[in-house]
Parts: C-alpha cells; sequence; structure tokens
C-alpha cells in the first residue's frame, strides 16, 4: 500500500470513530439538557402565576407553550398537543419547544379529562418522593418526552405538574454531527496528504539513486538533502555504500591475489618440474644405451621431486597466510610428533645426500595452540634448508627443550657453510614479498625462511638465526607452550 | 609372513606402488580400493589400517568414524590435501597419524613400523632388554651378554635414562639437569667423562651412541 493511501487510512480510521463519539456524547448532553430546562421552565411557570389559575379551574387548566395557540383538537386525539408548525420543526434542542402542561393531585389524579393517564411505574416513582420523573416515547414519527414535576405544595389539585413535549423523531444518537466536527476527519485526510507529497517526492528520489548506484556496483552516491529521517535514511545508505564498495575492492584484491598466486605456482612448480623430466630423460637414454645408472643423476631426480613438493606446500602455505586470519584453525599440536613427522618428510634425501638427520625431543609432547600445517611448514623449511646446503656427511639436529615456566625452545642446527652475519640480519629484516621471495637466490633460502618467519609471528614466537657451535647455523624457535 | 595392514587407496597407480613397498617391508597388505562405512565385524583382522582422505562412496572420515566405534586399531591417514581441518578433524575421531602426499615410500614404511612398535615401547617393567644389554631399574643392576656389570650410582643412572627411550635421543641438557648433580658436577666435560667410562665397562657393544647436535642414545645394536 502507498504511503499516503496508508496514512490517509489510519487518519480516517481515528478520526471518524472520534467523531461519531464527540456525536453520541453531544447528543446525550442534549437530552438531558432539554429536561433540565422542561422541568426548570414548568416550575417558573406554576409559581409566577399559573397555580392560581389551574387550582382555580382545575377541570379545565392547560397551558401551551412554544407556539401560538391552537384550536382545540377534536375527540378522536383527545390528549395531543398542537402540531409544531411548519416544516421549521422543533426549536433548538434546550429550549422549551411545543409544550403542553396537565395538572394533577396528589394522588396523581387529574380533574381535566384531557389529561393522559399516567402509566403505572411513572406514578409508583412519583408517589415515591422523586422530584421528576422523566419518560420518553416514540410514536407515529414523533418523539415524546414527558416529565412530571412535583411541585412544592403538596394540596390541592395541582400537585403534580406534567410537562408533554412533542417534536418530530430525529435520527437515532442525534443525527448527523455539526458539519464543523465532519470536517474535521476531512480535513486532517487532506491535510496528510498534502503535507506528505514532498516526503514522498523525496523518498522516490532516493529509491530511485540507490537503484542507480547498485547497478554502477555502488560507485555512484546518493545525495544527502536536509536533516530528517528521510536524510538520516539516505546517510545510512551511504555508510552501507561505502562498506560494500570496501569489501567489494578487498574481494578483487583477494581474487587477484588468488589470481597472481595461481599463475605463480604454475611457473614456480614448471621449473623444477623441467628439471626433473630432464633427469629422467637422462636416467632413460643411459638405460636404453646400456650405461650403468649414475646414482648422482637419481639423487638429483629425488632432490628435485622433493623441492617441488616442498614449495607446492610453501606455496599453499604462502596463500594461506596472505588470506590472513590463519587463527581461526588453532588446536592444540603436539611438538614432538610434528618433529617426527618433518624428519620422516625429509630423512630419505637426507640419507641420499649423506646427512645424518638427528632429533632429540623430551619424553613427554610438547603441546602449543597453533595450526599444525603451517607449524610443520615451518619446521620443515628450516630442515630443508639444512640438508639442502649440508655437505656430504654433514650433519642436521632438531633438538626440542621444554622448560618449566612452559615455554619451549626448537633448535635446528647444522654443520654446513653457515650464513654470515651481515646477510642472516638482512634476511631476516626482509619482508615477505611475492615473486623476489620466491626465487631459488639469495642463498636458495628462499621463500621458506620467509613462511617460516611470518608463522613464527602468527604464533607469537620468537624466530632466531646465529652460527651454529659447529660451524653451520642455528635456527631457534622459541615460545610459550601449552603444557 | 608379516603383520596385516589394510590399505584403503582409490588411486590405482599409487595404491599398487604402496602395496608393494609395504610387501617389500615384510608387511602383508590387503587393498581396498574404496572407502565404505563400516560395522563390527567387517573389518578383516589387520594390525593397521592406512586410509586415504579422499575416496569415492564415503569420505575417509565417516569410514574413520565407523571404524572407531568398535575398532582400536592403529589408523594412519593418507592426505592430498595439507589442511589443517582435515588432521585436527581426523586426531579428534581417532586417527593415530596422518601422511601428506607426496611422501617418500620410505616415509611411509618408517611410519607403520612406528605405529606397530608403540605397544612394545610402552611396556615399562622393572627390567628391559637392549640388544645384549638387560637393566634392572628396580635392583639398580646391569648384565652384558647375561654378565653382571659393576656401575657407579651416576653410571647406573645415565644408563637407565638411556634405555627408559631406547633407539632415542636423549639430550646432553635433559642428561645434566636429570642424572648429574647439577651443583657438584654438571658441566658438559663431566658428562661425556661418565659416558666414556659407561662404555669402557659395558665392553665393545655397549650401544651407547653419540648423537650429533643432541645428546645420546642407547641402540640395541646390529642384530637387532
Amino acid at each position: 500500500m502507498k504511503l499516503r493511501l496508508r496514512l490517509a487510512l489510519t487518519v480516517a480510521a481515528v478520526s471518524v470513530p472520534m467523531v461519531a463519539g464527540l456525536g453520541y456524547v453531544q447528543h446525550s448532553l442534549r437530552q438531558r439538557n432539554q429536561v433540565e430546562v422542561l422541568e426548570a421552565s414548568t416550575l417558573a411557570r406554576m409559581q409566577a402565576g399559573e397555580r392560581e389559575r389551574c387550582e382555580a379551574q382545575p377541570e379545565a387548566w392547560r397551558s401551551w407553550r412554544g407556539g401560538p395557540p391552537r384550536p382545540e383538537p377534536g375527540p378522536g386525539a383527545p390528549d395531543r398537543p398542537p402540531r409544531p408548525e411548519g416544516p421549521g420543526g422543533p426549536r433548538s434542542a434546550g429550549g422549551p419547544g411545543f409544550v403542553t402542561h396537565f395538572a394533577y393531585d396528589g394522588r396523581l389524579e387529574s380533574r381535566n379529562p384531557h389529561a393522559p393517564v399516567l402509566p403505572e411505574s411513572v406514578r409508583r416513582e412519583a408517589l415515591e418522593g422523586r422530584t421528576s420523573v422523566v419518560r420518553r416515547t416514540a410514536m407515529r414519527g414523533e418523539s415524546q418526552l414527558d416529565v412530571l414535576v412535583r411541585m412544592p405544595w403538596a394540596e390541592g389539585p395541582c400537585a403534580f405538574v406534567l410537562a408533554r413535549r412533542l417534536e418530530p423523531r430525529g435520527p437515532p444518537l442525534g443525527g448527523m454531527p455539526p458539519p464543523e466536527v465532519l470536517a474535521i476527519p476531512f480535513l486532517a485526510v487532506l491535510a496528510m496528504v498534502v503535507a506528505l507529497g514532498p516526503m514522498v517526492r523525496r523518498v522516490r528520489q532516493l529509491t530511485s539513486e540507490v537503484r542507480a548506484s547498485a547497478s554502477s556496483r555502488y560507485v555512484a552516491p546518493v545525495q544527502v538533502r536536509g536533516d530528517d529521517e528521510v536524510a538520516e535514511l539516505a546517510r545510512a545508505f551511504q555508510e552501507a555504500r561505502a562498506e560494500i564498495q570496501h569489501q567489494l575492492s578487498q574481494q578483487e584484491a583477494r581474487e587477484q591475489a588468488l589470481r597472481d598466486f595461481l599463475s605463480n605456482t604454475t611457473h614456480d612448480v614448471m621449473t623444477p618440474l623441467t628439471v626433473l623430466q630432464g633427469h629422467l630423460s637422462t636416467l632413460q637414454q643411459r638405460l636404453r644405451q646400456g650405461e650403468a645408472l649414475e646414482p648422482a643423476v637419481v639423487g638429483d631426480a629425488m632432490g628435485e621431486a622433493h623441492y617441488i613438493a616442498s614449495l607446492v606446500h610453501n606455496l599453499a602455505a604462502a596463500a594461506r597466510l596472505e588470506a590472513g586470519a590463519p587463527r581461526a584453525e588453532f588446536a592444540a599440536v603436539d611438538l614432538n610428533a610434528v618433529i617426527a613427522r618433518v624428519l620422516g618428510r625429509h630423512q630419505p634425501i637426507a640419507r641420499q645426500q649423506r646427512i645424518a638427520l638427528e632429533r632429540g625431543v623430551p619424553e613427554a609432547a610438547v603441546w602449543v595452540d597453533g595450526d599444525v600445517t603451517l607449524i610443520e611448514q615451518a619446521v620443515s623449511n628450516i630442515v630443508f634448508n639444512g640438508i639442502h646446503h649440508g655437505r656430504e656427511d654433514g650433519h642436521v639436529a632438531v633438538v626440542l627443550e621444554h622448560s618449566r615456566e612452559k615455554r619451549f625452545r626448537l633448535r635446528v642446527i647444522d654443520d654446513g657453510p653457515g650464513i654470515p652475519e651481515a646477510e642472516r640480519a638482512r634476511l631476516m629484516e626482509r619482508r615477505f614479498r611475492g615473486n623476489a621471495a620466491r626465487t631459488r637466490g639469495l642463498s636458495g633460502q628462499g621463500l621458506g625462511l620467509h613462511i617460516t618467519q611470518h608463522v613464527a609471528q602468527v604464533h607469537g614466537w620468537a624466530l632466531t638465526l646465529a652460527a651454529s657451535e659447529y660451524g653451520g647455523l642455528e635456527v631457534v624457535l622459541e615460545g610459550l607452550s601449552s603444557t | 609372513m608379516g603383520e596385516r595392514v589394510l590399505l584403503v587407496e582409490d588411486d590405482p597407480q599409487l595404491g599398487a606402488q604402496i602395496v608393494e613397498h609395504l610387501r617389500g617391508a615384510g608387511f602383508a597388505p590387503s587393498w581396498w580400493r574404496e572407502g565404505r562405512v563400516l560395522a563390527p565385524g567387517e573389518l578383516p583382522d589387520v594390525s593397521l589400517v592406512v586410509l586415504d582422505l579422499m575416496l569415492p562412496g564415503t569420505y575417509g572420515l565417516d569410514m574413520l568414524k565407523s571404524l572407531r566405534t568398535f575398532s582400536e586399531v592403529p589408523v594412519l591417514i593418507l592426505s592430498a590435501r595439507n589442511d589443517t581441518l582435515d588432521k585436527v578433524r581426523a586426531l579428534k575421531l581417532g586417527a593415530d597419524d596422518y601422511l601428506t602426499k607426496p611422501f617418500w615410500p620410505e616415509e611411509l614404511i618408517e611410519r607403520v613400523r612406528a605405529r606397530l612398535r608403540r605397544p612394545l615401547l610402552q611396556k615399562a617393567g622393572a627390567a628391559v632388554d637392549v640388544g645384549p644389554l638387560r637393566i634392572d631399574f628396580q635392583a639398580q643392576v646391569v648384565w652384558m651378554h647375561g654378565q653382571p656389570v659393576e656401575l657407579t650410582r651416576v653410571e647406573f643412572a645415565l644408563l637407565a635414562a638411556l634405555a627408559r627411550r631406547p633407539r632415542e635421543a636423549v639430550t646432553r641438557q635433559w642428561l645434566l639437569e636429570h642424572v648429574l648433580d647439577p651443583e657438584r658436577e654438571g658441566t658438559e666435560r663431566t658428562l661425556d667423562v661418565h659416558v666414556s667410562r659407561l662404555r669402557r665397562k659395558l665392553g665393545a657393544r655397549h650401544g651407547v651412541e653419540t648423537v650429533w647436535g643432541v645428546g645420546y642414545r642407547l641402540t640395541p645394536g646390529e642384530d637387532a
């Protein structure tokens, strides 16, 4: 339903019963007023000399008021008073109108043969001592009001006087209220419709602006005019629009990052895969020519496959870290088990490169709160680097220590070439940066160490690089345990 | 015939390879090409289950869930998705370990062995045999090839600490803190001296190995 129609109906629904109620109240007030006036005027008349006339000629006394005296009514209607004259009907409601008076004695008997016989209920009430008894009756299109008034004197033939007033019957409840009352609902509806005009126009304008904005992917703004609720709505939409735009741009950035990630991954994986294919092809050629297989070629092929696997894991980890909020997947992680898995992953390659891969962990599992995939990848990267850069017959050891202060220290030590101090500092300073970090350059530390650094940061752990006591590198992860 | 292992893997190449490697390592594998929700009695009599998570028919985790309602058999999960939620869920549902693809065959075999070995390690009795060595923790006596060996208090404590976790390296730091009296003789040099004396007393097949960068470990020797 339209706003204006709804409001007009609401106004009508409220004001029509209100006007009807007012009409009813007015009608009943008028009726009460009529009775009081009739009563008072009757009493006043009697006291002003009619009593004497009545008592002097009780069988003929009858008094009219409110119109010119009319001829005596015929026998067909012995107690009918004169008819109101003309089409004007009764006079104003409060006035005495056309009134006929009849006198009764203390026992409510009238000496006047034209006086109506009083009904039993009226008699009873009057004899009980009431000062007046009121009856309304309707007959033949006329309404008749009888008021039997007790006079201040109790004796004589005129102790009670019946004032009878006749008027054409009005509509029930007093008929239509006066026009000024009737006009109220109409005026209210009219005012509402007129006043709503500009408001409705503004709402319509705002609606079309919002639609236009939506179809422009929320680039087009809506105008905020004025300082009322419509303006407030426009402002709220502006705020919502800004938020939607923000979300849209973030989503676009994420999609772009995903596209970049996919293309980088493809590139990053294709290169070592090509190297692997080259190794396999060499092996096949040697076999075909009946030559002995070179362990070095097989080893290189395995190393390359291992590198690809590690790269893909790192790229997935990088995507997770770049997407943000990895804390959502935090759970209890058993560091002993993580180290066992990492060593299991790298042992075949370490063996191949004749590097001893060792571990020392506490007997009781050390638990931390974290993301098991990321932690495993972080530790794996350090161990991978140790093996990758290790020399033949070298060593890589992972040592996990747990203090009573609920702190763990995970050290990865090697006796490889190590990293000069200046470069170590540079490695740690360099921020995680897409493509540059992905290359095999920078002593091959590449992406791995940066992932490790990022994972440490996400978990609130410290990552330090130092020279190991065996001449190589010692990488330490330190943080709080949950056990 | 070795211990029976059930492999649930849908990829024909990978499945065949794993079966071959398991067989080569002395296990008796049976291979299901798809997962199913198991009712009690439907699981063959196996010592271990290797379960791929991404299976046609039934999702690996559903199979694990149904299996865990009636069986405590160790389950090693294989997953191509390196996804944290998968792992956390699998461990919560009662998986014992998981392995992310790609993996080396040796890695898989080693993990299967580690799972099957575990119950033996938990048997912590009054005495333990490690190769030719027998260590009685209560009586604090050590036999080598059945012959009692006289050890000092510190030497026995050292050997006992290693024997409680055979094949596992124990860090120097731990040994310094728990075996030596930290106030009197708490230096690494002292520890090394005690170890070399212990080795001398135990003879050529002492089994006390130096673990580079870590500490020491007790191994059963070549014949184990």
